[in-house]
């Protein structure tokens, strides 16, 4: 496990750790979907950069594939989960909350 | 020994997210950490690879990232008719 390799791959796993700790800290869900929807694809990110150095050619696309499959649908779920709690809960977690009104006007 | 102290950090998020995981208030905060629980399986799997040198296990990385995805996708709508039941 040559240096460059494992110090990428080190910085991912603090992301990670990062990840996890917005995930126990956030209060809101809203700030925690922000932690698990976007701190973790960008620690893989780092990881998978850190691995495909260390591995060379094939693998390195291997780990490309899975990190722009996880990059590009990722979001998307978490995405989801914004809309489902936002049409469920009352909104007590926002101060301001432009959505509500336009989905009022929109669904009547 | 970089390589246990990275899987060691992919450790602590997953027991981050189980944590979440068994307290958490909401469903949707429960899906959550689910996610970060297999991305965190995810990295501790390419940093295994990265270390082992073996090439098999990187297909299970794709594997998994579309399968939490359809996972929080087919869950998230539970949530929109769990307030509606509830």
């Amino acid at each position: 496990m040559s240096l460059l390799p494992g110090i990428i791959i080190l910085i991912g796993a603090a992301l990670n750790v990062i990840a996890g700790i917005g995930l126990v800290r956030f209060e809101s869900p809203y700030a925690r979907f922000h932690a698990a929807g976007k701190a973790s694809p960008v620690a893989f990110l780092v990881i998978a950069l850190g691995a495909g150095l260390e591995m060379g050619g094939t693998a390195a696309l291997h780990l490309a594939v899975a990190a722009v499959g996880l990059v590009l649908t990722l979001p998307v779920g978490v995405h989801l989960l914004f809309r489902a709690v936002h049409r469920t809960t009352p909104g007590d977690h926002l101060r301001v909350d432009d959505l509500r009104d336009a989905e009022a006007k929109r669904f009547g | 020994m970089i390589t246990t102290i990275a899987l060691i950090a992919c450790g602590v998020t997953a027991a981050c997210a189980v944590w979440r995981l068994v307290v958490g208030p909401t469903l949707a905060g429960r899906i959550a950490a689910l996610d970060v629980a297999l991305i965190s399986l995810m990295g501790a799997i390419a940093i295994h690879a990265a270390e082992t040198d073996e090439r098999a296990w990187l297909d299970l990385l794709v594997v998994i990232a579309i399968i939490g995805f359809t996972a929080t996708v087919a869950v998230s709508r539970f949530v929109e008719h769990e307030a509606e039941s509830s």
